[in-house]
């Protein structure tokens, strides 16, 4: 929540600060007057008695610029608390009450907005006379439909929340909840308008100024002093460049104060922050025996740097699999299941280092650069994602998005891609594959979006299948045809498959093989049956007992694991799960506990467990009745 | 259907304004017939003059007499010149068209680029400097940027004309040297605001899971970004640029005056100056009309560009 | 399934929560109207905690949300201990409120991340400006250490302790009905279990009274007495919560049980058998049974009667035509 500012803000607030500062102390600080001709000589440049020089009149620039600070600033100020005042209170009676009011609120400021603003703000100005109230009245008046329509949005987006729904569940008044619930949320969106307000509105002042329609000789305005000193362009330069970059440097800085306080609140900036290069601190790649099997993954590492701390979101992870074989990683959110798989196939944001092996049939990828890596990950590995809703491009069609791996990859015709395509969405279920190209994934169900993101990770017919999650996002009556797809084409195609998942009972029925993470640790793996039938890692056996079960008897008393998983960028020592292991001794807390050497069946504990426990019911006939 | 629905809001819209505007306008203080006679004038002639004008009868009649004629496509004569106020549009029209499109050429030309290049390198030099060169050219007023590009161009280097215009039919080449000053004044804001928007969206649709997915099918970058990152990305653009193109109408009486180009914004100065409410009048109709009509095609070309539209 | 009917329905003075004929309706664009309840009764006896469990879409989450008027439904009745909640409006509605309270599906949004966790769980309080201070009691009973968590901020803690504030903040008020709306759904496994065990233990505590909401059937037989099945805005299936779970009857519980891997424990035919297809939209449901366009056992008659809800067994009701019989 909580982020830095940054210098540049710090300096442009100060420079405000200065400029309102000599604005309001203009009359002690010591310089002649802004009318005072012939404080020195006619059009002068920079010296020590006029750190502006004169104008054409002799009159000393900076003198001029500071009064016309004045007018700026205090028209800006007048225009914005006048906008903000008619168009906040609006604006939230828009967003809060909806319906019939919004509608006539917004109907208006439609209107309003079709008025050309500053053509008015130049009529009225001339017609009811150039002087600081009108000028500041018209300019506040024209800014009232922008605040309307920022404040309507920032608090359209709090009032659908659940806290304000909760407010009223509790019985609390409107008034209150509007103070209360949506008034502070929606004052940072508001205060950084204000800013960016005001440099709008000095600008607009400074083009009133500019055509003569502001406060009127002699009083001086930055616009006004800009006009006037493009005359002498040519012979003073300086007169006008004076009063243009203060007024530039206002205005920046009213725009970089407004703009920084805007990305305090903005999701979508986040982590854009200027990316330090990690400290290239490379991890151990310690070598190993090439096997003879489809993928082999060897101490696979995933880094992060951050501010906090080295992230070690997977930590010496190694697994092999075969053709015509499911492995199903498990663990809660937070272990670096997700994380896992995105490093194998090498697809991790830039701030991350890894190290380790991974080998597609003897190739190792990590030792492949980018442009290597995309055959490989277009043709030999496919990828499905969690929720379908967002891994399909909104905006083009469901034909070209799948035709398209088709000709990159295999270069394809259009017409051979098409039939390849027509053939692809047959073979996971779309009824009418046809006219199913032309059409755009927000007219498809989830279900349906799901089996078009089969299609296009199976269109070049890879070798490994990774599935992220493939159903979380799904009903539960999808979520059975789905898996069931993808253990048909498993068999189908020869492929192995790679699930990620956080469902205990749905590994425990699709999956041959499986991998129990914890921490960014495998803690154990083996044969899905038998990790479940007799888990050895305390974990393991304690996320079994946490899942409810349908065969449970009602009210049945869930195993808890108490406390949360461990902070990755520091992790305790000894054991990650110890602190909340019921069986943890001494030795736990101090030496982390190695894999076990059983190859079919390893774990990491110093403690297991027999291995006997009765977990053999539904999770075994689950596995058991695999492939239905 | 839809279409006709927008139409009909819009013609709605376009008729409150004009009445609004016609109110406001003649509520203010200032008399044309003081305008035209001077202070001197005796009631009489006086009188006479604001039977003639028609300026004797009731605000709304005024207003229906007036929108009868717009209906018909004739915006009124002139009290001050006794010119018809359609006539004197259309002669100043084209160049405030030019001076528009020939800005925006230049905005979006440089934007979209620089858009692209800064969000592919997010956070990089690259792009902490190109967002520090387009927070400079937003916070330039454009009277100021043009006084500086006329300092420069104008008078240092004697490049271009300072002020003044050719208009097309005349000599092209001259056309073109007296409009590229202008045009990349009025630019110059806007592709900032282009850029800047350009970048931060495609940085957030970069972070899409369809992205990284194109990523994981072994697509190019160069592929991802232009096919697949950069159409969603578009339509914030093109709001930004329909909003602009209407709010541009009205601010390039800035520019018009700096540069004494003889467009419909300095035409509405002047009236302003003069006390010609029906030309005055007449730029407020234009402005809005194109507006209006500019929002309306946007709304087309987004439901072109977004699937998502289409059907809502 | 698409039934509707109140035979189900309980005599008033042995319920706590009435509800009879639910309908809620919102307008979708374009003149058309989402059907998201269509005539949904239920009641629950104080104590008892009744599970309703579907996919999305089937209007739960409405029918939880039209209970404490949030919007009021369409049409239909919706009594608190003989108390007519649809027939109060302002100030009158807003009295009732102490007695219902909610909690939401997530932890993150339903807690205003500019209060600190005092001010929000004590926020009850001060609206109905009840004396003493209860806060402390309150976070301790929902498992948060007062002196560290009562001044600090939302985002400063887990989704499953937000979740546990939550539950303080509807707690405080000492409610009779809590409505709880997917509470755990957005929880990993550990944690679920956790908030599972929690609530539990408060219903003794607090002696409430709980609609318990969730698309996961395991979790929702956990924890209640009885479970109603609806689809696509219409009741299927009401029965005890075993018995819901060995004796399904209803062709779409049958189907939901047998999507979950394992099936728990019945030896039913596979899933894809028991249901095809998507579900419709709820803009323009299916006539008669709601669930006939994915039913297996669909006949003519299902699309032009629609079911009404008749007993089956002991305390187990049923909305088909052609019911499974075992």
């Amino acid at each position: 929540m909580r982020r830095r500012l940054g210098f540049g803000v710090w300096l442009a607030a100060g420079w405000i600060g200065l400029v309102l500062l000599a604005a309001l102390l203009a009359d002690f600080l010591p310089f002649a007057r802004y009318d005072e001709t012939l404080a020195g000589p006619p059009q002068s440049g920079p010296s020590a008695a006029h750190p502006f020089g004169t104008d054409g009149l002799g009159r000393d620039v900076l003198s001029r610029v500071v009064y016309g600070a004045r007018v700026s600033l205090g028209v800006g100020l007048g225009a914005v608390l006048l906008g903000l005042g008619v168009g906040a209170p609006l604006g939230i009676l828009a967003g809060y009450r909806r319906r019939a009011t919004d509608a006539v609120i917004m109907a208006v400021n439609d209107v309003a907005q079709a008025f050309p603003a500053l053509v008015f703000a130049l009529a009225v100005v001339a017609f009811a006379g150039a002087n600081l109230r009108n000028v500041l009245i018209v300019l506040g008046v024209l800014g009232v439909p922008s605040w309307v329509r920022l404040i309507r949005g920032a608090t359209l987006s709090f009032a659908e929340r659940e806290f304000v729904l909760a407010a009223r569940v509790l019985g609390t008044r409107d008034r209150r909840i509007l103070w209360r619930e949506i008034l502070p949320n929606v004052a940072v969106p508001a205060a950084s308008y204000a800013f960016i307000g005001m440099a709008v509105v000095v600008v607009a002042e400074g083009s009133l100024a500019f055509l003569g329609l502001s406060v009127q000789a002699p009083t001086p305005t930055w616009g006004g002093l800009i006009n006037e000193g493009r005359t002498l362009m040519e012979t003073a330069p300086h007169v006008v460049l004076a009063p243009s970059v203060v007024m530039f440097l206002t205005v920046l800085s009213f725009n970089l104060v407004g703009d920084r306080l805007r990305a305090l609140t903005d999701v979508r900036e986040i982590g854009l922050e200027p990316v330090r290069a990690p400290a290239a601190l490379p991890l151990p790649t310690p070598t190993h025996p090439v096997r003879d099997t489809l993928l082999q993954v060897e101490e696979l590492r995933t880094h992060f740097v951050t501010p906090r701390g080295v992230v070690k979101a997977v930590d010496g992870v190694s697994f092999t699999l075969d053709r015509g074989r499911t492995l199903a990683i498990v663990g809660e959110s937070g272990s670096g299941k997700s994380m896992l798989i995105r490093s194998v196939l090498g697809l991790l944001p830039g701030t991350s280092i890894r190290g380790g092996h991974v080998y597609l049939s003897g190739d190792d990828l990590t030792a492949y650069g980018p442009a290597e890596m995309r055959p490989v990950l277009g043709r030999r590995l496919g990828t499905v994602f969690q929720d379908p809703m967002t891994a399909l491009n909104p905006v083009r069609t469901i034909g070209t998005q799948v035709m398209e791996p088709l000709r990159v990859h295999l270069r394809m015709s259009r017409r051979q891609a098409r039939a390849e395509a027509v053939e692809l969405l047959a073979s996971v279920g779309i009824p009418d594959p046809v006219r199913m190209l032309r059409r755009y994934p927000h007219q498809l169900s989830g279900g349906m979006r799901q089996r078009v993101t089969i299609a296009m990770a199976l269109s070049c017919r890879p070798d490994v299948l990774f599935a992220d999650e493939p159903t979380t996002a799904l009903d539960v009556t999808i979520q059975a045809q789905v898996l069931r797809l993808l253990h048909r084409l498993r068999a189908e195609r020869d492929m192995a498959v790679v699930l990620v998942s956080h469902d205990l009972s749905v590994v425990a029925q699709w999956a041959d093989e499986v991998i129990v993470m914890y921490a960014g640790k495998v803690v154990e793996r083996g044969p899905a049956a038998e990790v479940f039938a007799r888990p050895r890692m305390p974990y393991t056996e304690s996320l079994l007992q946490a899942a409810p079960r349908l065969t449970d008897p009602v009210h049945h008393r869930l195993r808890v694991i108490p406390g949360r998983p461990p902070d990755l960028a520091h992790l305790p020592a000894g054991c990650a799960f110890h602190a909340r292991c019921p069986y943890a001794r001494e030795r736990c807390e101090l030496e982390p506990p190695p894999l076990s050497e059983d190859h079919h069946h390893p774990y990491a504990c110093w403690y297991p467990r027999p291995g006997t426990t009765a977990e053999q019911d539904v999770r075994t006939t689950g596995a058991d009745s695999r492939g239905r | 259907m839809i279409v006709l629905h927008r139409l009909a809001r819009l013609l709605v819209v376009l008729v409150v304004v004009t009445f609004l505007s016609f109110v406001l306008l003649n509520l203010l203080p200032g008399d044309p017939v003081t305008q035209i006679l001077g202070l001197s004038a005796t009631e009489e002639s006086r009188a006479r003059l604001r039977q003639e004008l028609g300026l004797d009868q009731p605000l709304l009649v005024r207003y229906l007499d007036w929108l009868g004629g717009l209906a018909g496509g004739d915006f009124g004569t002139s009290y001050i010149t006794r010119m018809p106020v359609g006539a004197e549009l259309a002669e100043r029209l084209p160049v405030t068209l030019e001076l528009l499109v020939a800005a925006q050429i230049v905005a979006l030309g440089l934007a979209v680029p620089v858009g692209v290049a800064a969000a592919r390198r997010a956070g990089r030099a690259l792009d902490q400097a190109l967002t520090a060169l387009s927070f400079a050219l937003l916070s330039t007023p454009v009277f100021v940027l043009g006084v500086l590009l006329i300092l420069l161009f104008a008078v240092t280097w004697r490049v271009v004309p300072a002020t003044g215009w050719t208009s097309l039919s005349v000599d092209l080449g001259w056309n073109l040297t007296s409009v590229v000053l202008p045009a990349v004044t009025l630019g110059c804001g806007q592709f900032a605001v282009y850029a800047r928007l350009l970048r931060t969206d495609l940085i957030a649709t970069l972070q899409e899971d369809y992205i990284t997915l194109a990523r994981a099918r072994g697509l190019s970058p160069r592929r991802i970004l232009w096919r697949h990152a950069l159409r969603p990305s578009a339509i914030t653009l093109i709001t930004a640029v329909g909003l602009n193109l209407g709010a541009l109408i009205g601010g390039t009486v800035i520019i018009e005056t700096l540069f004494g180009l003889p467009g419909v914004g300095r035409l509405i100065v002047d009236s302003i100056f003069s006390r010609d409410y029906l030309t005055v009048q007449g730029g407020v109709v234009l402005i809005s009309v194109g507006y209006v009509v500019v929002n309306f095609a946007v709304d087309l070309v987004y439901a072109a560009v977004d699937p998502r539209i289409r059907r809502a | 399934m698409a039934g509707s009917g109140t035979a189900h329905l309980r005599p008033d003075d042995e319920v706590l929560l009435r509800v009879e004929d639910l309908v809620v309706e919102f307008p979708a664009g374009r003149g058309r109207t989402v059907r998201a309840v269509s005539g949904v009764s239920f009641d629950l006896a104080r104590g008892e905690t009744l599970g309703i469990v579907g996919e999305s879409g089937c209007g739960k989450s409405s029918a939880a949300r039209a209970l404490v008027q949030l919007p009021p439904p369409r049409s239909g009745s919706v009594r608190l201990d003989g108390l007519e909640l649809t027939a109060l409006r302002g100030e009158a509605l807003r009295r009732t409120r102490r007695r219902l309270q909610m909690i939401f599906q997530d932890p993150i949004s339903s807690l205003n991340p500019r209060r600190r966790v005092r001010d929000i769980v004590g926020e009850g309080p001060r609206v109905w400006q009840l004396p003493g201070d209860r806060v402390d009691e309150v976070l301790e009973a929902v498992g948060l250490d007062p002196a560290t968590a009562a001044e600090r901020r939302p985002h400063e803690f887990s989704g499953g302790q937000c979740q546990r504030i939550s539950i303080a903040r509807a707690l405080i008020l000492d409610p009779e009905v809590v409505i709880c709306d997917e509470p755990v759904s957005a929880l990993d496994v550990s944690v679920q279990a956790q908030i599972l065990g929690l609530l539990e233990d408060l219903k003794d505590r607090y002696r409430l009274t709980l609609v318990f909401i969730a698309h996961d059937l395991a979790v929702v037989k956990n924890v209640s007495d009885r479970i109603l099945v609806m689809y696509l805005g219409k009741v299927c299936e009401l029965a005890p919560s075993a018995d819901l779970i060995s004796r399904p009857a209803h062709p779409y519980t049958r189907a939901l049980i047998a999507s979950i891997p394992g099936g728990g424990g019945l030896d039913l035919p596979p899933a894809d058998t028991l249901i095809s297809g998507e579900p419709p939209s709820p803009v323009d449901p299916p006539s008669g049974c709601r669930f006939r366009t994915r039913c297996p056992r669909a006949a003519p008659r299902c699309a032009t009667e629609e079911p009404h809800i008749r007993q089956v067994g002991d305390d187990h009701w049923l909305a088909c035509h052609f019911p499974v019989k075992e």
